[in-house]
C-alpha cells in the first residue's frame, strides 16, 4: 500500500475524530494528542486499534505511544531526563520532534511529544517497512 | 430499584446549565451484583444520571411539553474515579443546543473533586402521542407527573435561586 | 432488580464474537418508572447489556482472571424503541484482538430484524492499585453467580451458530 502523506493524514484524522470525538479541523499536524485533542489513557489504545485497522498494520505495545517510558534512575533524575534518558527517548520515539523538549526535559512533558504529525510519520515508516 | 437517577437539583440556569446530584447508598440492591464485595455505581448509571439531568433542563426550557426524552446518542463517554456507597455523584451538564426535537450537551460527573464520568450527549424529545394511538391520554398524565417529580427534587427552588442571582 | 442485563448467550467464538439475547418484560421494575404508562427499555441499560455481552468475550480471552471493566463508550447510537414483549439480541465483535492493556468491541442490538442500536465500547483491566484485592476474594467482576447464571463454563459448546443480522 503506497499511500501519500496526505492520504495517511486523512485516515489518521478519521481515526482520531472517531476515537476522541473532536472536530476534523482540530486535527492539525501540530496538535498534541493529549493536551490539544484531550486523549486520556484508554484513548491511546483506541487510537492504536483504529490505526491498525485503517492501515492494515500491526502496532506492537509501546511502539507508537511508549507507556512507562522511562522508569529507572539511569534515565530520570528529579523529574527530568538524564543524557542517557534523552538518548533512550530518541530511540523509542524516532518520529518525535525533541528539539524544544531537550531544552527542559521534564518527564511530565513527554506526553506532549505525541502529535498528529508524529503518528503520520510513524505510519509512513511502518508502511514502507511492510512494502519491504 | 427506582429508575430515578437525579436526587436533587443544585443549580439551574436555563437554557444553559444544570447541576444535580445522585447519592449512592448500599441500600440500592443492584450493588450486590456490581460487584460482590466491591460495590460501585455502574458506569451506565452514571451515564443515565447525566442523561436525566440533561432531560430536566430540556423539560424546564420546553415548559414540560415533551413527555418522552430519551438518549439518542452518547459519544466519548469516559470513566474515571469510582463512586462508592456513601458517596455522591455531582452532575454538571451544559447545553450546546436545545432544539425542537433534539438537544446536545456536554456533561461531567464528579465525585469528591475527581472526574467520574464525562460525556457528550444527544437527546431526542417527543410525546407518547408521537409514538402510538391514544398516546395523548398518557401524555396528559405524564406532564403533571414530571412536574411533581421536578418539585420533589428541588427544581422550583433551584430555578428561583438562579433567577435571583442573574 | 439484579444487575444482569442479558439472559443467555446463543453464540460464542472465543476472541472474536459473541451473541446474547434478553427478553424485556413488564415484570421488570424499572420499566414502570421509565416511563409511567409507556414502558421503554432504557438506552443506557442496553449499553450495559452490550457491555456484559462484550465483557464476557473480553474476559474469556484471559480465562476470566482479569477484572474487565467498561472504560469508555466511544459511541452509542439508538434507532428504535424496545418495549415489553420484545426480545433483543446483542451482537458483539472484538476489533483487532484482546490485549493485556484492554480491548475494543463493536456491537449491534436488534429486535427481530429491526436495528435498535450501534455501540462501540472499550474495556480495561482493573489492577490492584484501583481496587485492592482482599485475600481469597477472587474476581468480583466474574463472580460465581454471574458465571453460573450465564452458563459461562459452557460458552465453548455454543459455536458460531447465530448468523449476523444484516440491516
Amino acid at each position: 500500500m503506497a499511500l501519500s502523506r496526505d492520504a495517511i493524514m486523512e485516515k489518521t484524522r478519521e481515526a482520531l475524530v472517531d476515537a476522541l470525538g473532536v472536530d476534523e479541523d482540530e486535527v492539525t499536524p501540530e496538535a498534541r494528542i493529549g493536551s490539544d485533542l484531550g486523549a486520556e489513557s484508554i484513548d491511546y489504545l483506541d487510537i492504536v486499534f483504529r490505526l491498525e485497522k485503517a492501515f492494515n498494520i500491526k502496532i506492537p505495545r509501546g511502539d507508537l505511544f511508549p507507556d512507562n517510558i522511562l522508569q529507572s534512575e539511569e534515565f530520570v533524575q528529579d523529574g527530568k531526563l538524564t543524557e542517557k534518558g534523552l538518548e533512550e527517548l530518541k530511540t523509542r520515539l524516532p518520529f518525535a520532534d525533541l528539539s524544544a523538549f531537550e531544552t527542559n526535559p521534564n518527564v511530565d512533558d513527554i506526553a506532549d511529544l505525541f502529535t498528529v504529525d508524529m503518528i503520520v510519520r510513524y505510519i509512513e515508516s511502518k508502511l514502507a517497512e511492510q512494502a519491504g | 430499584m427506582k429508575f430515578y437517577l437525579v436526587d436533587h437539583i443544585q443549580e439551574l440556569d436555563p437554557p444553559e446549565r444544570i447541576v444535580a446530584v445522585k447519592n449512592l447508598t448500599l441500600a440500592e440492591e443492584y450493588l450486590a451484583d456490581h460487584f460482590p464485595s466491591y460495590p460501585v455505581l455502574p458506569g451506565v448509571l452514571m451515564l443515565e444520571a447525566l442523561v436525566q439531568s440533561a432531560a430536566w433542563l430540556v423539560r424546564v426550557v420546553k415548559d414540560f411539553r415533551p413527555t418522552l426524552i430519551l438518549l439518542k446518542e452518547a459519544r466519548n463517554v469516559r470513566y474515571g474515579a469510582f463512586v462508592r456507597p456513601g458517596g455522591q455523584l455531582v452532575m454538571e451538564v451544559t447545553a450546546k443546543h436545545i432544539g425542537q426535537r433534539d438537544s446536545a450537551f456536554k456533561a461531567l460527573g464528579r465525585c469528591r473533586d475527581k472526574t467520574a464520568v464525562q460525556a457528550r450527549l444527544v437527546l431526542e424529545h417527543g410525546t407518547v402521542a408521537d409514538e402510538e394511538p391514544d398516546g395523548d391520554k398518557v401524555d396528559e398524565r405524564l406532564r403533571p407527573f414530571w412536574r411533581e417529580r421536578f418539585a420533589l427534587i428541588g427544581g422550583p427552588q433551584a430555578l428561583a435561586a438562579g433567577a435571583e442571582a442573574s | 432488580m439484579r444487575w444482569i442485563w442479558i439472559d443467555r448467550f446463543t453464540a460464542f467464538e472465543p476472541g472474536r464474537r459473541a451473541v446474547a439475547v434478553k427478553c424485556v418484560t413488564l415484570a421488570e421494575e424499572h420499566l414502570h418508572d421509565h416511563v409511567p404508562g409507556y414502558p421503554v427499555h432504557p438506552p443506557t441499560l442496553m449499553i450495559e447489556g452490550m457491555a456484559q455481552t462484550a465483557g464476557v468475550l473480553v474476559g474469556d480471552a484471559f480465562d476470566f482472571a482479569e477484572k474487565v471493566i467498561l472504560a469508555k463508550v466511544t459511541r452509542a447510537t439508538f434507532h428504535g424503541r424496545v418495549r415489553p414483549g420484545d426480545r433483543i439480541r446483542f451482537d458483539a465483535e472484538v476489533q483487532g484482538e484482546v490485549r493485556r492493556e484492554g480491548a475494543a468491541v463493536t456491537g449491534r442490538i436488534t429486535a427481530d430484524d429491526r436495528l435498535v442500536a450501534e455501540i462501540e465500547l472499550m474495556f480495561a483491566h482493573l489492577d490492584a492499585s484501583r481496587a485492592p484485592a482482599e485475600p481469597g476474594e477472587g474476581n468480583f467482576v466474574f463472580n460465581e453467580d454471574f458465571i453460573r447464571l450465564l452458563r459461562m463454563r459452557s460458552l465453548r459448546n455454543l459455536g458460531a451458530d447465530a448468523p449476523s443480522p444484516d440491516a
